[in-house]
């Protein structure tokens, strides 16, 4: 890391620091990060930051400024959080226009890894698509794709091959430690993937309800007969939005809906009341408050599994 | 010998006006071909060192010297547009690491330069003061532009119309100043660094307006059918990309389309150079890859061979000098023939007499030459800190 990138990790450091509920929760890396050699490693999401910290071990320093109660998705850093990304020696994104911030910053292009670059032709466009036009250009609509591919260990497990590409090509030294990283996380990742496949099997083809329209690639690996809405697990839906749900079943006989978090007591009444039970499958792309991403990952399988079973 | 010296400087001293001229007569046309020559070569070394320090430019097939001077000297109009795509061939390519440049449009007289972090990085430049740009629509100046606008951090900039008739073309965009670069004595001191994206904003390629399906751009909209909004000109777009309205900002298309003049490609090694280059050369090409310092030694050739004929022509003027300080020194000898006899008739041999004439001249022609010399090493001293303030930055 060059002087100008440990000037700007401090810069973060003390822009980030004394930073409480609601406002950026991790710092830059730390200062003795440069004197072991450390790689400084930023990143947008919380997946990322567990593939990297798995992959880099004592080698990086991974920092996910985003604060914890915010959905890192639609979070933007201030410019001073920007200068901390523009200081790391890798910033590891998503893809798929995951964190549409990253298109209105200035990011050094040279330090950027698109972890999902190599499966662009995987991604699932979002059907919600409002075209516009407002001018001699004519319409055109801001398309986008889905972008939870984590929620997919198989596409999960390219993103982690792509950190570890990264890691390699910058310390090449390292290969094999950020080799013997990745391939404990791919078996994990394997493993993960085989209880889902079990869950995914037990369901079939029974209809499922999501609450909110993030889990498309998990619907796409393990072929779950799944429409979602658009509710938020700690506000009551309007009674606009039980009608729609109402409509929804009458075609889509669920007896599940998934949500993100913990839905409120009254919603998951009113379902039960419809015969709707409600299950937690987390995206987890903020940092979990207790465990980590697997374990999460590996809860959301097992939730799925007994609920419907 | 010391009285015949001692002689003729007491007889220059008094003819001080005379004296004075043939110096400069001749000061001057010995420094002028040797003084032009350094400055010249001191001037082409100027412009070599950058065109040195920079391996590889790519961009779309046209006049390869438009595509130096517009990308190194940010000099001439905007070449033939190539698109982001190149940038993402170069990259994907693994052979070099390339740094996009669009510099089409200005704040003024000054160019505006679209580029990412790293050219800030390849070029050695260092900030003064403040930081490098974060968020659309911040820009960094450099530092003969701040001190000439008495801008710094804070300030704002706005993009000026390729034309004054330019009516329905892009919007004015007010940048907002956040850094200020060292002194570099190149062209980046009279320049506007931007993201390349604020430079497609200026463009209109991404833009913010308002939210069409939000109820206060109700009264813009024309049309409203399922996923599709028509919208008049009356909806609001953004001349200042500011805190509130940076999140509407976006961009239409596709990136790898979005247009560039030129990429500065830096190679991993000489042989990744090498390869890269070969990469360009097929005729179905549409982009070419040239290196600026060849390109540079061609028009460097060229100017070199009109200095030719400038200091020929000097050089005849040279001639003709000399001889007229000869006729000088002639007409002189006749205008002091008494003088001459008289210096014999007290007892001065010819030897002696025609040593103080001599000498005379010796003196004149050593003077003139002596100063024309330390002309000349003043030239060679700071002529290149001259041309880098006054003609290169």
């Amino acid at each position: 890391m060059t002087a100008a990138r440990c000037l700007a990790a401090l810069v973060a450091a003390a822009a980030l620091a004394g930073c409480g509920e609601g406002e950026p929760r991790a710092v830059a890396p730390s200062p003795g990060a440069e004197e072991v050699g450390r790689l400084s490693i930023f990143v947008v999401n919380y997946p990322l930051q567990y593939f990297a910290e798995r992959i880099g071990g004592e080698a990086v320093e991974v920092v996910f400024p985003a604060p914890a109660n915010v959905d890192p998705a639609s979070w933007a850093p201030d410019p001073e959080t920007v200068a901390a990304y523009q200081g790391a020696d890798l910033i590891l994104l998503n893809g798929a226009g995951y964190a549409g911030w990253v298109q209105r910053v200035s990011l050094p292009q040279s330090r950027l890894v698109d972890t999902s670059g190599g499966f662009r032709d995987q991604f699932i466009p979002l059907e919600e698509n409002v075209t516009h036009s407002h001018g001699p250009d004519g319409a055109h609509s801001h398309r986008g794709f889905a972008f939870t591919t984590w929620l997919d260990p198989g596409l999960a497990t390219l993103q982690a091959q792509a950190v570890r590409d990264a890691f390699a090509k910058a310390r090449p030294d390292q290969e094999a430690a950020f080799q013997q990283g990745f391939e404990t996380l791919e078996a994990d990742l394997r493993h993960l993937d085989q209880r889902l496949s079990a869950a995914a099997e037990a369901i079939g083809d029974a209809p499922l309800l999501f609450s909110h329209p993030v889990y498309q690639y998990l619907v796409h690996r393990y072929g779950l007969n799944g429409r979602s809405v658009h509710w938020e697990p700690d506000q009551p839906p309007t009674e606009a939005m039980w009608r729609e749900l109402e409509a929804l079943i009458a075609d889509h006989a669920a007896e599940w809906m998934v949500w993100e978090g913990e839905p409120i007591d009254a919603t998951v009444e009113r379902l039960e009341a419809m015969g709707i039970g409600s299950l937690v499958y987390a995206p987890c792309a903020s940092a979990p408050r207790e465990g980590d991403f697997l374990s999460v990952m590996l809860a959301n399988a097992a939730a799925l599994d007994h609920s419907i079973r | 010998m010391k009285e015949a010296l001692y002689l003729a400087w007491r007889y220059l001293a008094y003819h001080r006006i005379k004296t004075a001229i043939l110096v400069t007569s001749i000061t001057l046309i010995v420094f002028l071909p040797v003084g032009l020559n350094v400055l010249v070569g001191q001037s082409a070394a100027e412009l070599t060192a950058r065109a040195e320090a920079t391996p590889l430019l790519v961009g779309a097939k046209s006049s390869p010297l438009e595509l130096v001077l517009n990308s190194l000297y940010f000099e001439s109009d905007a070449p033939e547009l190539t698109s982001y795509g190149q940038v993402i061939r170069v990259a994907e390519s693994g052979l070099a690491e390339p740094i996009p440049l669009y510099v089409r449009f200005r704040v003024r007289e000054h160019p505006i330069v679209g580029t990412t972090l790293e050219y800030f990085e390849f070029r050695k430049l260092r900030f003064a003061a403040g930081r490098a740009m974060a968020v659309l629509g911040e820009c960094v100046v450099g530092a003969r532009l701040a001190a000439s606008l008495g801008i710094g951090p804070g300030d704002t900039v706005t993009s000026s119309p390729e034309s004054v008739f330019d009516l329905a073309g892009v919007y004015p965009l007010r940048m907002r100043v956040v850094g200020v670069l060292e002194p570099s004595h190149t062209p980046d001191d009279l320049a506007v660094f931007v993201d390349l994206k604020t430079v497609w904003i200026i463009e209109g390629l991404g833009h913010g307006h308002q939210d069409l399906a939000a109820p206060e751009a109700a009264a813009g909209v024309l049309s409203r059918e399922k996923n599709r909004i028509t919208a008049n000109a009356s909806v609001v777009q953004y001349n200042e990309i500011t805190d509130e309205n940076i999140d509407s900002f976006h961009f239409h298309g596709d990136l790898a389309g979005h247009p560039i003049t030129a990429l500065i490609a830096v190679p991993h090694s000489e042989k990744s150079g090498v390869l890269l280059m070969g990469r360009y050369q097929g005729d179905d090409e549409p982009s070419q890859i040239v290196r600026p310092i060849g390109v540079m030694n061609d028009l460097l050739d060229t100017i070199l061979t009109i200095q030719s004929y400038v200091v020929a022509a000097i050089l005849i003027v040279a001639v003709a000098t000399l001889a007229t300080a000869a006729l000088v020194f002639l007409l002189s000898l006749r205008l002091r023939r008494r003088e001459i006899e008289t210096m014999v008739k007290i007892g001065g041999s010819r030897l002696s007499v025609a040593a103080v004439l001599v000498s005379e001249v010796v003196v004149v022609l050593v003077l003139g030459v002596s100063l024309a010399g330390g002309l000349t090493l003043l030239t060679s001293r700071f002529g290149s800190a001259a041309i880098r303030t006054f003609i290169l930055s």
